[in-house]
């Protein structure tokens, strides 16, 4: 019987799985150092091609030209007037479509019976190459800001009105059974269950727009825009002057990842339950 | 497990209970048939299921898969209406939601952005209980379901034993009449089950609900019932009250004589 009495000892599951270290080690400064090695050996490469001669001339520029370039756009002021412009096309096209397409998304995701009928336009217009509805764009709206922003748009607003759907239908079953019959109501059901479930993948969504969205007033400002980094691009690429053109896409590169980790930190914040 | 020790009534339809105690009834099912879609009429889902269940009793309904069981919780819980028969819950008719109902599933269903006490606050969120209230009252059952030290963790930081007994206090917290549940320990490994199925028995103790427990284990139902409810092709192949007194210990009931006698008769019935 003793013997059995120790066999039985409870042998607990282990508690606190969410903190997991492993990912951390990353995020630790010895990794932040690691992380800047690939960038180092890049650069090197990229100014050893330059001294050798490797490629054309016109297109390897060295780094030491880009940053020329870069200090010359910077002191001209030229850069951060033009950076600005995009940037703010950029967060005015996500903040349109973040609100238009989450409520569209969700309102979907509620009502099955327009979704059926809505969805295969849905698909249609998503699968559209919508970078090529630029130029109708540029005329209907002009080669202000609206133009940028209705671009970069119409580029993002499907990203997040799929992922605000999904995210509705990611519900456990059984969560839905559960709310069900403890007697929720629509209203409860939704504020307490269909829309904390969706968030982790309306972020997602988000996240993914926010970089589209920037492409998308890139793209507009190449095409036709009186100000923006696109329009920087365009132009000096137009001059040959590819140090410039490097420049600019460096620049559009740190705002790119800024925009993303920014992304990250509410993320992180807004979905603190998830395991980290 | 202190918990175990509780004193409490014996209830239900045990032979230690006098008669005409247990008149009332939490449900009935008189001569109930479903036919599900599709399947020939032949072989009904259920077949004539006659069952009731008393106040305050302890009712297991067990069978292999396909046996109607779920049928009948299904049926209980107004998700299915019997092509002919009777049914009567708590009084009234089957639908869902009813505050005087409760569930377990065999799923924990917790909501993963939820602390366990939040999560069980959530069943008296939707009746509109004051804050403070249902804060108190929440943290009282975790204590009761031996959570006390656990209130403030995530789901995913809690073990599998650990997350079903917060599913436990969410629905005591509601204090349901009765209480139907569907496998509720059969995602647990063995030894959390049986600790799961004391917990359970200890907190029922301290209600007055009526208990209707579907499961295909045999031991399960043995251990927790009042009385059984055999089932077999949509029949109800033979009813059998449970002589355990109560209090139960779980662990030494399990290994006693009088256990394995009865457990090896009716496996015999069930095979």
């Amino acid at each position: 019987m003793t013997v059995i009495e120790e066999a039985r000892a409870p042998a607990r599951a282990p508690v606190a799985r969410g903190v997991d270290t492993k990912h951390r080690v990353l995020s630790a400064g010895g990794g932040f150092l690691l992380q800047l090695l690939p960038l180092g050996v890049m650069l090197g490469l990229w100014q050893l091609a330059a001294e050798l001669e490797l490629g054309r001339p016109l297109v390897v520029r060295s780094p030491g030209q880009v940053w020329t370039a870069f200090m010359d756009l910077h002191s001209s002021g030229v850069l951060w007037s033009n950076a600005w412009a995009t940037l703010q096309a950029t967060i005015v096209a996500m903040a349109l479509a973040s609100v238009i397409g989450i409520v569209i998304g969700l309102t979907l995701a509620l009502a099955p019976r327009i979704e059926r009928v809505v969805n295969p336009y849905l698909s249609a217009m998503n699968s559209a190459p919508r970078i090529a509805f630029a130029p109708v764009f540029i005329i209907i709206f002009g080669i202000g800001m609206s133009s940028k922003v209705a671009l970069a748009f119409s580029v993002i607003i499907f990203v997040i009105i799929l992922n605000a759907r999904a995210g509705v239908h990611a519900a456990d079953p059984d969560v839905v059974r559960l709310m069900e019959v403890l007697g929720a109501n629509r209203r409860q059901t939704f504020t307490k269950l269909l829309f904390p479930v969706s968030v982790p993948s309306i972020f997602a969504g988000l996240r993914l727009a926010l970089i589209y969205s920037l492409l998308g007033v890139v793209t507009s400002e190449m095409i036709a825009a009186r100000d923006g980094l696109g329009q920087l691009v365009a132009q000096y690429a137009g001059n040959f002057q590819l140090d410039y053109v490097y420049a600019v896409i460096l620049v559009l590169v740190v705002i790119g990842t800024a925009l993303n980790s920014l992304a990250g930190v509410v993320e992180r914040r807004l979905l603190w339950w998830k395991a980290p | 497990m202190e918990g175990a020790v509780m004193n409490r009534v014996p209830r239900g339809g045990g032979e230690g209970t006098g008669p005409g105690r247990h008149q009332s009834l939490a449900l009935s099912l008189r001569d109930v048939r479903v036919d599900f879609p599709g399947s020939s009429a032949d072989h009904p889902a259920l077949d004539g299921v006659d069952v009731e269940c008393r106040d305050g009793e302890f009712l297991v309904l067990v069978g292999r898969s396909g046996s109607g069981k779920t049928t009948i919780l299904n049926v209980l819980s107004g998700l299915v209406t019997p092509d002919s028969g009777e049914v009567e819950i708590l009084g009234g008719k089957p639908k869902a939601a009813r505050d005087d109902l409760g569930f377990m599933f065999a799923r924990d269903a917790l909501m993963p952005w939820r602390s366990a006490r939040r999560n069980v606050e959530l069943g008296l969120e939707i009746l509109g209980t004051p804050k403070a209230e249902r804060r108190e009252t929440a943290v009282r059952m975790l204590e009761r379901v031996g959570l006390g030290h656990a209130t403030g963790r995530l789901p995913a930081q809690l073990s599998q034993g650990m997350r079903q007994r917060v599913a436990l206090a969410r629905t005591w917290v509601r204090q349901p009449k009765l209480l139907l549940m569907d496998e509720p320990f059969s995602a647990l490994d063995a030894q959390t089950r049986r600790e799961s199925q004391q917990v359970f028995l200890d907190t029922w103790a301290d209600s007055s609900a009526s208990v209707v427990l579907v499961t295909h284990d045999l031991t399960e139902a043995l251990l927790l019932a009042d009385r059984l409810v055999l089932l077999s092709a949509g029949k109800v192949l033979r009813e059998v009250t449970i002589p355990f007194e109560r209090p139960r210990d779980l662990d030494e009931l399990v290994t006693s004589d009088e256990f394995r006698r009865l457990e090896r008769e009716l496996w015999e019935l069930l095979i």
